[in-house]
């Protein structure tokens, strides 16, 4: 099991107008996976600002650490192009 | 960054503006929903209204999950929320919604434990880490992050862990597509469609649109060049007489969707019959509710939740907004008495509202010349 990376509760901000939601509605987040643990589907993620997360990958297969995914509360929703693709 | 900086080119941005310009025929009003919320922040964030011809008009779909949860349902969460040892986690766009008595963050402020949480999985870890205490999770949002909820049930329901459950809020993006089309009021001649939705459910389920109602979608990105490129694609369909479901965000967007991710859904969730909406009224199989395989986490089964319906405010014009009928600038209580420090109506709370993204952008002021 890859150690959690979550931000901690209390230090998640109110949503900005400048940022938009957060967290719901259609939001994506382009991050990089740095670790992958494939017996627990989890992986740590970098998101643009530099922040790790935990991301679920139960609905995408075969991301490896170095790939970006789209990320959406939490969960991976699509794996985008890695750059050594690109 | 990558993924993004080359959608925000601000020279193609014109070019795609001039070939906009060049494809309206001059005299025709075009009146086209961008049904996403998040399609709704990009145009005033880095204004794209203001690179179309006043001809072309925009208008604001329903697309915020955030701004179509029903006051009883707020209510129903906070009456969890004040259950002796619960802790109760949502979404932080949640917080400022009002119910009938207050909003989460009121609750809070009395003395329940509403924690934000940025996933699900955070969620399920506060469950962990308190074992003697029951954490529910306050589920909202579409198709996009419905699988969010349903992979962490299946965790929770793996790792056998009782004290956490779920009250689901999930709603689905057709029905109420459907239900505007109907209605009577809604002159519409195409649609910009979700775009991270599809990634889960994929384009086709919006070839009704085209089929059925004759107006064009087009599923697009959220970057500023997106959005231009899906009106021209819009536009392009209606002035060479075509309507179909056309792909712009295919490079996210598989047009059947994500085929586990639906497998997820199915397994977890299951439609419920009727849903309320804030503004659009009751919609069959609209929301999503946890399926028998489930019903031990279903914090609706788990708690004695009040679940009465609550009238919108008399004053609050949301509904219209959502339908499109009225722009936001034109409620009667837009930018005096409803605001984004005090929300009347829930356009006004998320970031991703209709008014909440006009009053931001500065854009209340402002009444556009329509030909």
């Amino acid at each position: 099991m890859i150690e959690s990376h979550s931000r901690a509760e209390d230090s998640v901000p109110e949503c900005l107008p400048d940022v938009g939601c957060i967290t719901c509605s259609d939001e994506g987040v382009e991050m990089r996976a740095l670790e992958v643990d494939a017996a627990s589907g989890l992986a740590v993620c970098l998101d643009p600002e530099g922040s790790r997360s935990e991301v679920d990958l139960g609905i995408v297969t075969g991301v490896a650490p170095g790939d970006v995914v789209l990320v959406h509360a939490g969960v991976a929703l699509t794996r985008l192009e890695s750059e050594e693709a690109a | 960054m990558k993924f993004v900086d080359e959608f925000r080119d601000a020279e193609l941005g014109q070019v795609l503006a001039g070939e906009i310009l060049a494809t309206v025929e001059p005299g025709r009003h075009y009146k086209i929903m961008e049904v996403c919320g998040g399609h709704t922040h990009s145009i005033y964030k880095y204004g794209i209204d203001d690179l179309l011809p006043a001809n072309v008009e925009l208008v604001h779909g329903p697309g915020c999950p955030v701004c179509v949860i029903p006051m009883g349902r707020v209510d129903d969460g906070i009456a969890l929320a004040r259950e002796p040892d619960v802790i109760l986690t949502c979404f932080g766009d949640m917080m400022r919604i009002p119910g009938s008595d207050g909003s989460f963050l009121d609750a809070k402020a009395e003395g329940a434990d509403i924690r934000m949480v940025y996933s699900p999985l955070d969620a399920l870890r506060i469950a962990r880490e308190n074992p003697d205490r029951q954490v529910v999770f306050y589920a909202i949002g579409f198709e996009t992050t419905a699988p969010s909820t349903a992979l962490t049930l299946k965790r929770a329901k793996a790792e056998g862990i009782k004290n956490f459950s779920c009250m689901c809020s999930h709603v689905t993006i057709v029905p109420p597509l459907r239900a505007l089309l109907d209605s009577p009021d809604l002159r519409l001649d195409g649609f910009i469609g979700p775009g991270h939705v599809s990634t889960v459910v994929g384009a086709r389920p919006f070839e009704f649109i085209s089929e059925s109602y004759g107006k064009p979608v087009v599923v697009s990105g959220f970057e500023p060049l997106d959005v231009l490129q899906s009106i021209h694609m819009i536009l392009s369909q209606l002035t060479e007489d075509r309507c179909t479901v056309e792909n712009q965000y295919g490079r996210v967007v598989p047009y059947d969707g994500n085929l586990r991710a639906l497998e997820v859904l199915s397994e977890v969730f299951e439609l419920r019959p009727h849903f309320e909406w804030r503004g659009l009224g009751f919609i069959s199989q609209s929301a999503l509710r946890l399926s028998d395989a489930y019903a031990d986490f279903d914090a609706e089964q788990r708690f004695t939740v009040p679940g009465v319906r609550v009238a919108d405010p008399k004053a609050c014009q949301c509904g219209e907004v959502l339908k499109g009928v009225i722009k936001p600038w034109e409620c009667k209580v837009f930018g005096t008495a409803c605001t984004p420090e005090r929300p009347i109506g829930t356009c006004m709370v998320s970031p991703e509202g209709a008014c909440a993204a006009y009053y931001n952008y500065g854009r209340f002021a402002r009444e556009r010349e329509v030909v």
